[in-house]
């Protein structure tokens, strides 16, 4: 048996306590993602955007320049333009500040990393497990996802589990202990039950439900809830429509452990996690009156 | 032997900065005229060998008390070292003289929200008899100053709460025993019996007074202010 993760999680210049809650907020350098409001493509637009969730208070910004779902080709080097010069201006403005790279693909791992990235969000579970090796090369921490076996850019079809909880948690242990084995730090590594990743809503909303049993490995959770397809088919309706939804989730995934929240809505999402923290005792109370004076 | 000291601040928990969140700016002025005071108590130990400080607020009855401040029942389970819980007006006293470093012996004197203005004075006579002591009194106005005060609004409340101010600037006890208990009641001024057995103790010295807030930020007036005999040196 590998040793039990560490509860600090740390990511570039940072070190995160088991009680944070951890906003990684979403910057797309892509013309076509599901959510046209997170549509920053041009490079300038892309920085802004970045400046703006970090000023929000994000702690961590998530850089992808290619859509999850099916869609136009983007091959690696164009993959590889989109996002370095927008790794390499972050870096520049905001040193503190963890960047993550969303790929797929181990070169553009690679790239990411050294022009400046801590962190590699690997959305479609390990599909190049060359991915977990250019992590470990540079230190970077990394995201172990459920999705499923599905290939990159694939929407699942009559997809079936048992109980896809335990496929859940079985794939994402594995894919952790795994990168460590390939070299990455067993305190950068965090696992995301990928929802609506191979699954159907119904099964992002067991998962939702059962997180603790992903909570129980150990592992940081991370979950990436925001605005999703599961949300949308819940309350039938369409992505620009679907924030309290996203933000209910947000609410209870906290309260199960979770620790890491990926978001389109950076200020909305941490006044939800301040507010869990206060209720369940870990976080402060701004300013309390009532009844004190 | 006689009274060197008196030390007049509020019953207001958010006065412990614990208990008042993150926003430590907040209440700042508040804290440190609220320090002064208790600073003014605590430095006459510092030259005055074999001085107890009296701790006197309002609790349910006269009665005297041991033990150290527990803030679980307002709901942040934090308390400070040794046996024994003081009823929370006494024990926001207790927090002031640890902040303070005050390590000496203290006393701890409640007196109840009824209790007449001559028997306070009587109790705070029969406190400074025999020996020297410092006092630190815990209590406030008015807690109906506004329509978002805890009482809601009376507009008698600014009226009393100003004679309240002046009795404690005036430096003299007997203006300070002249307060309406009855009255103070209405108003919720839980600060009244209290200030009137300090007054007891103080009877028979000439006083320097010295109020440094008087303000109901928050529908409650909040007094602090403290008392140095006039013939000595002038404390703060």
């Amino acid at each position: 048996m590998p040793p039990p993760p560490p509860d600090a999680l740390r990511l570039g210049r940072q070190t995160f306590g088991v009680d944070d809650l951890i906003v990684m907020a979403i910057v797309n350098r892509t013309p076509d993602s599901f959510f046209a409001g997170a549509r920053t493509f041009g490079l300038t637009e892309a920085l802004e955007r970045a400046d703006q969730v970090i000023e929000e208070g994000a702690a961590i910004v998530d850089i992808g320049g290619v859509k999850a779902a099916p869609g136009e080709a983007v091959d690696e080097a164009e993959e590889a333009r989109r996002v370095i010069e927008v790794i390499t201006g972050i870096r520049q403005r905001h040193p503190g500040v963890v960047i993550s790279i969303d790929t797929y693909r181990a070169s553009v791992a690679d790239l990411a990393c050294e022009a400046g990235a801590d962190l590699v969000n690997d959305a479609w579970g390990g599909w190049e497990p060359e991915v977990a090796t250019a992590a470990a090369r540079h230190g970077a921490g990394l995201v172990c996802t459920h999705a499923g076996g599905l290939p990159p850019r694939t929407r699942p079809h009559r997809v079936e589990y048992a109980d896809v909880t335990v496929d859940v948690r079985q794939t994402v242990t594995s894919l952790a202990e795994r990168a460590v084995a390939a070299g990455v730090r067993s305190d950068g590594i965090l696992i995301d039950p990928g929802h609506d990743f191979a699954k159907n809503t119904r099964h992002s909303l067991a998962v939702t439900r059962r997180l603790p049993e992903l909570v129980d490995t150990g592992w940081p959770v991370l979950v990436a809830l925001s605005r999703k397809d599961f949300i949308g088919e819940t309350l039938d309706l369409p992505t620009d429509e679907r924030l309290e939804g996203t933000l209910a989730a947000t609410a209870v995934c906290a309260w199960l452990g979770a620790r890491v929240f990926r978001a389109h809505d950076v200020p909305a999402t941490l006044r939800v996690l301040r507010m869990v923290s206060a209720i369940r005792g870990t976080g402060a109370i701004a300013s309390a009156k009532r009844g004190l004076a | 032997m006689s009274v060197l000291a008196i030390g007049f601040i509020p019953a207001a928990p958010l006065l412990i900065p614990a208990l008042a969140g993150n926003d430590t700016e907040r209440d700042a002025a508040l804290r440190a005229c609220v320090r002064d005071a208790v600073a003014a108590v605590v430095g006459v130990t510092e030259t005055v060998p074999d001085v107890t400080l009296v701790v006197i607020g309002t609790t349910d009855e006269v009665s005297t008390y041991t033990g150290t401040w527990d803030f679980t029942r307002v709901g942040l389970a934090v308390r400070g070292s040794g046996q024994g819980t003081l009823p929370t007006p006494l024990g926001i006293g207790a927090w002031f003289l640890d902040a303070c470093g005050y390590a000496g012996p203290r006393e701890f004197v409640g007196v109840g929200e009824r209790t007449p203005p001559s028997a306070c004075a009587a109790l705070g006579q029969s406190l400074a008899q025999g020996r020297d002591i410092g006092v630190l009194v815990v209590g406030d106005g008015s807690a109906r100053r506004d329509e978002k005060a805890p009482g809601w609004l009376d507009p008698r409340a600014e009226g009393f709460d100003e004679s309240a101010a002046a009795a404690l600037a005036s430096g003299d006890p007997g203006t300070v025993l002249a307060l309406d208990a009855d009255l103070a009641r209405d108003l919720l001024a839980v600060g009244r019996a209290p200030w009137q057995v300090a007054a007891g103790a103080a009877q028979g010295q000439d006083w320097r007074a010295q109020v440094d807030f008087a303000a109901a930020p928050y529908g409650v007036g909040y007094l602090a202010a403290h008392w140095t005999p006039s013939s000595g040196p002038i404390a703060n």
